[in-house]
């Protein structure tokens, strides 16, 4: 569950929160793209103490650690199939290899999430919002997305109740075999879903309430403009960027 | 039959939730917890089944210690229905509902018809044992949730905010139904808000403020105690209140349920018309 500590947005007055959410947003683009590319352990390490700096200036370390912790799970289950894969088609020849491989590919799918954490954490769902608007995506599709993301904490705690009240009546999620634990999964899953659609009908009679759609041209009080800090610091991560797409070209 | 020793519960986003709460109730008794919002009372009943175990302390339930025995184990003896029943709904009727549970716990099946038969009769929900749980109102769904646990018969019955979105007839229903639990001798533990609730079942209460147990008494002490009240953000029982102006006047102040308040007023101003005439 921790993992979804990395979607929520917390307020600071740092300079990674003032930056330009686009700006941000590009960043982090960037930096998955290098993950992508890489899939060496040497490069990901780089990268990820170039993103521990990141958290570290804009205080979020340790709800940033709670991302990776709460990656783990998806990370061994990741390391555990491409090495079970990697075995049984004979893709390498020595377990050393096996291990190296798997371990970067899961390393890889930490390093991904870690990217999207430091910008959901920095950034307002208002900001997400303005940024997206900026790049001319429709308003419904706008307000569609940060309002999961703004929903996505409480559904959280939605499942951490709903999993309390099914255990409060004899429901042992963590015995028995895979088949059994899987069935278990079902008197969570159907409150789940029954309050997300209620509360998403909620939702939509509240827009509507509030006109939502009235205005064919929306404004909007808050603009973003890009400031001279913010064009350094896109500058600055294109040339790394573009200095890992050359060395992953021509290696020296 | 419940203990609380020095229980200290720290969530982990470092909100310490219960502070050196110690605390015991006994086999029958009727408890209101009451407090502000934040101030512990639904962690304190998540740890009598065992669904939080104590960061430092212990809770003991029927003498066992809670860190000992699995969720499942404790909710034989003790049973907890949440504020949100609609967590617990997802079979087709409402007769199934009740019988998961029993399955869950192993009964036999012909205990378990035995069962659902006896708790939807208790709250009132026999001509919905076909309907869908998502069909009934909140009260009903209330009920059905009670009806769910008070099927496996546990010793202990703790209820969470019991009385958020009810109207005042579900209400009255839902106090009857706790009275009765309670003198066929079940403990009964309610957290709530709602002081009028509380004032007419006239509980043992347990005021909690920041973690801590501030106050610990009967009702008709802690309750028209305006001072300590205020200082947990809840306001004496309108009975209470009037009562507590009418002390001037020679009248009981400690009074928080409507008969007895008749009581008192019918009495003083039999009194007053006794002074008069003599």
């Amino acid at each position: 569950m921790s993992i979804l500590e990395g979607l929520k947005f917390y307020a600071g007055d740092t300079a990674i929160h003032k930056l330009d959410p686009r700006v941000k947003f590009l960043v982090s683009m960037l930096m998955l793209i290098i993950v992508v590319m890489y899939a060496e352990v040497w490069m990901l390490t780089i990268l990820i103490a170039v993103q521990a700096a990141i958290v570290y200036v804009a205080k979020v370390m340790r709800r940033w650690l709670k991302t990776i912790k709460g990656s783990m799970p998806l990370a061994a289950l990741v390391f555990g199939l491409n090495a079970i894969f990697f075995i049984s088609t004979g893709t390498y020849t020595t377990l050393q290899e096996v291990f190296y491989h798997s371990l970067a590919l899961a390393y890889r799918l930490v390093l991904f999430l870690s990217s999207f954490s430091i910008f959901f954490l920095t950034t307002t769902p208002e900001e997400i919002g303005l940024t997206l608007t900026s790049w001319h995506v429709p308003y419904q599709y706008t307000f569609a997305f940060i309002s999961a993301i703004r929903f996505t904490p409480i559904i959280a705690q939605e499942l951490r109740d709903i999993m309390d009240a099914q255990r409060a009546r004899g429901v042992e999620l963590d015995r028995g075999g895979p088949l059994q634990r899987a069935r278990k999964f079902i008197p969570i899953l159907v409150p789940l879903l029954a309050n997300a659609l209620k509360r998403a009908y909620e939702l939509a009679e509240a827009m509507e309430v509030k006109c939502f759609g009235a205005a064919k041209k929306r404004t909007s009080l808050m603009e973003l403009k890009a400031r001279p800090k913010d064009y350094a610091v896109l500058l600055t991560a294109l040339v790394f960027f573009g200095l890992a797409v050359y060395y992953r070209l021509f290696p020296f | 039959m419940i203990k609380f020793d020095n229980v200290t519960y720290v969530y982990p986003t470092g909100v310490k939730a219960l502070n050196s709460v110690s605390v015991e109730i006994g086999r029958g008794e009727l408890v209101a917890l009451m407090g502000e919002n934040g101030a512990g009372k639904t962690t304190f009943i998540k740890h009598l089944n065992g669904l939080l175990k104590p960061t430092s302390g212990n809770v003991y339930v029927d003498g066992k210690d809670t860190k000992t025995l699995s969720v499942a184990q404790l909710s034989r003896i003790v049973g907890v229905v949440f504020q949100n029943a609609d967590d617990m709904f997802f079979l087709p009727t409402v007769e199934e509902e009740v019988a998961f549970s029993l399955r869950n716990l192993g009964f036999s099946e012909d205990v378990v018809q035995r069962r659902v038969d006896w708790s939807l009769k208790f709250m009132e929900l026999e001509e919905y044992r076909n309907r869908s749980p998502f069909l009934l109102s909140g009260g009903e769904k209330k009920r059905l949730a009670l009806a769910i646990i008070l099927a496996w018969n546990p010793q202990v019955i703790a209820m969470d905010e019991p009385t958020v979105g009810q109207d005042s007839m579900q209400k009255e229903k839902l106090k009857e139904m706790i009275k009765q639990l309670n003198l066929q001798g079940r403990t009964v533990i309610i957290s709530t808000h709602d002081v009028e609730f509380v004032a007419e079942l006239k509980p043992r209460v347990i005021l909690m403020s920041k973690g801590r147990i501030i106050a610990d008494g009967k009702a008709e002490f802690i309750l028209t105690d305006g001072e300590l009240l205020s200082s947990c953000s809840i306001l004496m029982p309108q009975v209470a209140a009037t009562m507590s102006r009418l002390a001037d006047l020679g009248f009981n102040a400690k009074v928080i349920s409507v008969e007895e308040a008749v009581r008192n007023i019918v009495e003083g101003l039999r009194g007053l018309e006794h002074t008069r005439r003599a």
